[in-house]
């Protein structure tokens, strides 16, 4: 146990230096770190006149108004955020996969995921954390208990999202280069997830628990910072710890796959 | 003009390379449409009308539909152009026989073909399926000019975003920011007739509606008078920003040091 206990410090106390690094490093380029962080906000800030524009025109959607979709931003966005500066390379791990750039990972006496996953840092990933925390104190559900619980909603999500995004990239083991069909995945989880879950109903609403899992990601954390419900923190809890068991299987069966032409060199 | 219609031709046969690749990226069109399905219906039911700014469920849905064909299909090569800038391999371009502009130009046109078709065939049978039939075909012509014009203002805007590389040191937030103006003055994503009457008259004065809007607006109602209107404004557009890019490219050169290599 004690062993354990040990182990987990010391993966942990890894990804910490790595994070350290990579801030380092983007910190490195300051005025590409800042524009980037500034244009992302920016970026989001108009993607989100679209919901402002409509709900001027249509105030709800079966139930859900424009407040509604303030919070769901705010979690989806923070959660995409977090995901990226601390796990960028989630992003693009197919093609690490593809171009055998795992054998540096694999070389290394340490969780060979963990640090695949770790080793980039998506710096606009910044900005998009900035605004969902915006996003959600705009969205007039803020108070300090429901800060706790919009954390815990992020932190729910953001595990749901690095691990679909490890479940589609790793396709590539067995499909070849699915980087393109990772995207496409990824545009589907991040699409459904931005849009008020009420639209959708029988199969479509199945989809999105299970399949395209956006509902874990956008409406159910957000119901979540509104109000505490042990059924919709358990169903959470739960999603997410399947989706990362799931991811970790994945990727193990598809590690059994993976052929290089021992690509072993610098990770830069 | 041989040579670009060669650095063309070429491209189109480059972009068949990867199939299931092209293939995937034209399926994104399913995702947003199909979105789109479910959240024009809940709005044109809560209505008690079923015209809304002078649209049906069917027209707003095939408007989106073009909308959604032009945004997946433009090229995006700012960011190539500002690599290019940054680590001086745009010396290798320099020195060829051809106009780096124009030779921008061929590669993304012929970038540009399959990924449109495909696009359009997957928007078209959901859509059909989902509301009807297309619009009349005889506006699919006039659409398709509209369209080629306004894929030279889009060509034209992202050239500027892209030569600005010369100036400075990171141009995918502008990138960003300009996709999110397509997104919303261009009315992309809700079509500019269900905006208030200040926001349409901006919209409408600005050069990212004439990319979208205007096509996808004329394919779903397609006249003469709407027809010829709209191409003397892409016209004056591309105008202005082709003398624009020209001005931009000419100085950025005049910028440009390259180290050895």
């Amino acid at each position: 146990m004690e062993g354990k206990k040990n182990s987990v410090r010391r993966e942990l106390k890894f990804l910490f230096a790595i994070w350290k690094a990579n801030l380092q490093s983007a910190m490195e380029y300051r005025v590409a770190f800042i524009s980037q962080i500034l244009g992302m906000m920016l970026n989001n800030a108009f993607y989100f006149l679209f919901w402002v524009i409509f709900f001027e025109r249509f105030k709800e959607v079966r139930g859900w108004g424009l407040q509604d979709m303030f919070l769901v931003f705010g979690i989806t966005a923070t959660s995409f955020g977090v995901t990226a500066f601390l796990f960028g390379n989630a992003f693009s791990l197919s093609e690490v996969i593809a171009q055998g750039r795992l054998d540096y990972y694999l070389s290394m006496p340490r969780p060979v995921l963990l640090h695949a996953v770790s080793a980039r840092s998506i710096p606009s990933g910044m900005g998009d954390l900035i605004y969902g925390l915006t996003s959600y104190l705009l969205s007039g559900y803020f108070s300090w208990s429901g800060l706790g619980r919009f954390a815990v909603g992020v932190t729910l999500a953001s595990v749901t999202f690095a691990s679909f995004l490890i479940i589609v990239h790793s396709l590539t083991f067995w499909l070849g280069n699915a980087s393109a069909l990772a995207r496409l995945l990824m545009n589907a989880i991040l699409t459904f997830a931005l849009y008020p879950i009420t639209l959708f109903n029988g199969p479509a609403k199945f989809l999105l628990f299970t399949i395209v899992p956006a509902a874990l990601m956008g409406s159910v954390p957000a119901s979540l910072a509104r109000d505490l419900t042990w059924q919709n923190l358990g169903g959470l809890s739960l999603g997410a710890a399947i989706l990362l068991g799931l991811a970790m299987v994945v990727f193990r069966l598809g590690l059994r796959r993976y052929e290089s032409g021992s690509a072993i060199q610098i990770e830069v | 003009m041989k040579k670009y219609w060669a650095i063309f031709k070429t491209q189109v046969i480059n972009s068949l390379a990867y199939p299931t690749e092209i293939m995937w990226r034209s399926m994104a069109i399913l995702i947003f449409l199909w979105v789109f399905t479910f959240l024009w219906r809940v709005a044109f039911d809560n209505s008690s009308t079923t015209i809304l700014a002078g649209l049906t469920l069917h027209d707003t849905l095939w408007y989106l539909m073009l909308a959604e064909t032009i945004e997946l299909s433009r090229p995006r090569f700012a960011n190539t152009i500002a690599q290019s800038v940054k680590d001086g391999s745009i010396a290798y371009l320099l020195c060829k026989p051809y106009d780096f502009l124009l030779y921008q130009l061929s590669v993304n046109a012929g970038d540009t073909v399959f990924r449109l078709i495909l696009t359009f065939i997957f928007g078209s049978a959901l859509i059909w399926r989902m509301v009807g039939a297309p619009p009349d075909i005889w506006g699919w012509p006039l659409t398709l000019i509209a369209f080629s014009f306004g894929w030279l203002i889009n060509f034209c805007l992202t050239a500027l975003i892209g030569l600005a590389a010369f100036v400075v040191e990171e141009v995918t937030p502008f990138t960003w920011i300009y996709q999110k103006l397509i997104f919303i003055l261009g009315g992309m994503m809700i079509p500019i007739d269900f905006y208030p009457p200040w926001l349409q008259n901006i919209s409408k004065a600005l050069p990212f509606s004439y990319v979208m809007y205007g096509p996808a607006r004329l394919f779903v109602s397609p006249d003469l008078e709407r027809f010829a209107t709209l191409l003397a404004g892409q016209l004056a557009w591309v105008a202005v920003l082709g003398v624009l890019v020209s001005v931009a490219y000419r100085r950025g050169l005049r910028r440009l040091a390259i180290n050895g290599g």
